[in-house]
């Protein structure tokens, strides 16, 4: 339950946001700062840290020999899982992952899987044999807007990453090839709050939204999309955003990019 | 004409007072499945639950009994309490009680007055908004059931009923059999035929609700 | 989406493998208060889906620090039955998948029930999903909208859900699982029928905006649909029966 000091923040925010305001002095259909840093974790295939704002999220991507599953013999694997640290803020409790952790994983996995950025076929290496990439989002510094952070994070990382060569029935992970990748999937958060939508909401404007919309896409086509909280959108305003998230995510795009 | 209605529904195109309805904006839509009757403006739920209003009377058991209040179960959403300065009774755990609604605080707890101990007897719980039919039309249901069944009967409005005496197995099945088919016509005349011939014609003078005899 | 193997021609000479238009629904069935101890509950066959929704509460919310001191919180589980699919034995239990809807199916009651009125209660919305045949968590949230309503709970809406996908280039209603699996895009959506507003959405695939915009369109055609079955299935046991005594007088 909120502290009454949050609450004080958040009636803050929704007085500001009342004129149109918001605590940062941002636009509302604005992103913070976004500092992307690649291969932070060397010891992993890919990495990534991400900074949005105060908001920090760090990707690391494993890549192990698996079987493949028993309905795709062809394909690799590929598993999304998220943790909110204890240590990224107060509301965050040590043990298995809440729904909150899963469902920042499965909407991370979903955009992924949606843009086909990883073809699964190529990471076949022979019968039965196949490589799982695993991507774990590990959230470092809560303020408002994981989502967006750990797409970024993700795909940075997903950017940088470097299969292992395996030969003779082993790993070998000082020879590396780059992993192939079909374009970049970027999201765009909003957040209703005192019947305002803002981008890319921060940890108090968060305390009091009433809805949440994640909406991924790249150049030409929305790839996923995940509703939040009690509140509702209309058709119209879920229009306006899927067009702000394109506009947006062009500016996403190149930031990875580099 | 009454008409069924189900939560959402927009029974009126301008704001108008009726229970178990809200207004939004120049409409009022029903906030439960009900039977809506357009020319009284009255929407009767037909399922579900019991919403404490000042001077309802219901039947609750003890909770708890502490050193200045009682917690009483009233088979709701709601706890019961009674202070324990306004009641002479001497009350524990597990007795059954008849009290009037004083009123609900700020936390929803319902505040009770007058507390009567009902000591013996049985209690059953059928859902609240069953309750007006067993009482009916000036009491005549709860009449009607009581002569028939030479059992003293008391109906608390929060859907639970205390049943002392007389035959209690037929009261029992003849009070489920209203709550089964509250909503259809007839039903007097279908209960009375539960009952041993000439017990209905035995109208007792005690008003429906009788005193407690212990 | 996810389907595996070789990809079945899905639309043919502009009809549907199971011979359904773009927009038309599968049969759809619902049948309230089918359970004897819950206080709500409704029973669903949508396509081959088979859906039981049920709801217990308000009662006081345990353990207690989930109590909110200001409004009842709603406890909601979705959960797949192991032998509900087509496909192998499923694993049972609350694996990943089904805690997401279970949190997402909460977020659009929380929006419908008055939950003010119960403060320190729970209500409890239990999903078993008994056959699966694609668009499982639409059909749930149907149900257990129709399970709210006849416990008696007060709401302000009786939502519906249903999904659309795409096929192609072309917008599809309500998949089913085959369907499902080999999509473009999968995009289930809850909608509050007074106003329109939408509840809850999810989507993956492939979309364009324009192709959204026709989805919902479909969606709140179907939705006519839907909340008249919705409708029928909580009325029925009134009007039937009270029309069988009046028969009698």
């Amino acid at each position: 339950m909120a502290s009454t000091i949050d609450a004080v923040k958040g009636s803050y925010v929704l007085e500001l946001m009342e004129n149109g305001t918001r605590e940062d002095g941002r636009s509302l259909l604005d992103f913070r700062e976004i500092t992307i840093e690649k291969g932070v974790i060397p010891n992993a295939e890919g990495s990534a840290r991400v900074k949005l704002g105060n908001t920090t999220v760090l990707v690391g991507i494993k890549a192990d020999i698996d079987s493949p599953m028993k309905d795709k013999p062809d394909e690799g694997n590929l598993m999304v899982s998220a943790e909110l640290l204890p240590l990224a803020s107060k509301n965050y409790e040590p043990g298995p992952p809440g729904e909150d952790a899963i469902e920042l994983a499965r909407v991370v996995d979903r955009g992924i899987r949606a843009q086909n950025m990883i073809d699964l076929k190529s990471l076949f290496i022979e019968k039965d044999k196949v490589w799982s990439i695993f991507i774990d989002v590990y959230v470092l510094n809560y303020d408002g807007n994981l989502f967006d952070a750990s797409y970024i994070a993700a795909v940075a990382a997903l950017n940088n990453t470097k299969i292992p060569k395996y030969e003779d029935e082993k790993l070998n992970r000082s020879e590396t090839t780059q992993l192939k990748l079909n374009g970049i999937v970027t999201s765009c958060t909003f957040a209703k709050l005192a019947g305002k939508v803002v981008l890319d909401p921060t940890g108090n404007e968060e305390s009091v939204m009433s809805a949440r919309v994640t909406i991924s896409n790249d150049e030409n086509s929305i790839r996923s999309m995940q509703k939040g909280l009690s509140g509702s959108f209309t058709q119209n305003e879920l229009e306006e955003l899927i067009s702000v998230s394109f506009e947006k995510s062009k500016e996403l795009r190149d930031k990875i990019g580099n | 004409m009454n008409r069924v209605v189900v939560p959402g529904e927009v029974l009126a195109e301008k704001p108008l007072r009726i229970d178990n309805s809200f207004v939004d904006g120049e409409k009022t839509v029903s906030s439960v499945l009900g039977m809506f009757d357009e020319q009284r403006m009255s929407l009767i739920p037909l399922e579900g639950l019991w919403y404490p209003r000042k001077g309802d009377s219901v039947i609750g058991v003890i909770d708890e009994a502490r050193m200045s209040s009682y917690n009483v179960d009233l088979n709701a959403p709601y706890k019961g309490m009674i202070i324990a300065k306004f009641t002479k009774e001497n009350l524990r755990r597990g007795d059954v009680v008849e009290a009037l609604v004083r009123g609900i605080d700020d936390t929803k707890v319902v505040i009770l007055s007058s507390p009567r101990r009902l000591s013996g007897g049985k209690v059953m719980d059928i859902k609240p908004s069953k309750v007006p039919r067993v009482i009916g039309k000036e009491k005549g249901m709860l009449k009607q059931l009581i002569s028939g069944t030479k059992a003293n009967i008391m109906v608390g409005m929060n859907g639970r009923i205390w049943i002392h005496g007389g035959d209690i197995k037929l009261a029992t099945e003849a009070i489920l059999k209203i709550e089964k088919e509250a909503h259809t016509s007839g039903l007097t005349e279908r209960i009375r035929s539960m009952f041993p011939a000439g017990s209905a014609e035995e109208q007792t003078e005690q008003e429906g609700v009788p005193e407690n005899k212990e | 989406m996810g389907g595996s193997g070789e990809k079945p021609q899905l639309i043919k000479e502009g009809k549907r493998l199971d011979g359904r238009a773009f927009d038309q629904l599968r049969p759809l069935k619902i049948e309230a208060n089918v359970l004897k101890n819950a206080a709500g509950s409704a029973y669903l066959e949508w396509g081959n889906n088979k859906v039981l929704a049920a709801v217990f509460g308000p009662k006081e919310a345990l353990p207690k620090h989930t109590q909110d001191p200001d409004k009842a919180v709603i406890k909601c589980r979705y959960s797949m039955a192991p032998f509900s699919s087509i496909e192998g034995h499923g694993r049972s239990g609350q694996n990943r998948r089904a805690i997401e809807i279970s949190k997402v199916t909460r977020e659009v009651f929380e929006k419908a029930v008055m939950l003010d009125y119960f403060p320190g209660n729970e209500i409890e919305i239990f999903i078993e999903i008994l056959q699966s045949d694609g668009g499982t968590r639409v059909a749930g949230i149907t149900a257990a909208s129709v399970a709210l309503a006849s416990s008696g709970i007060p709401m302000y809406d009786l939502p519906y859900a249903v999904s659309v996908g795409k096929v192609g280039e072309d917008v599809i209603l309500d998949l089913n699982m085959i369907e499902d699996n080999y999509s473009d895009a999968d995009m289930p959506v809850a909608i509050a029928p007074r106003s329109n507003e939408v509840l809850l959405l999810q989507m993956d695939g492939s979309l364009t905006k324009e192709q959204f915009s026709k989805g919902m369109e479909y969606i709140k055609n179907a939705g006519k649909f839907i909340s008249a079955e919705q409708r029928r299935a909580l009325s029925a046991p009134y009007e039937t029966s009270a029309a069988k005594y009046e028969g009698k007088q």
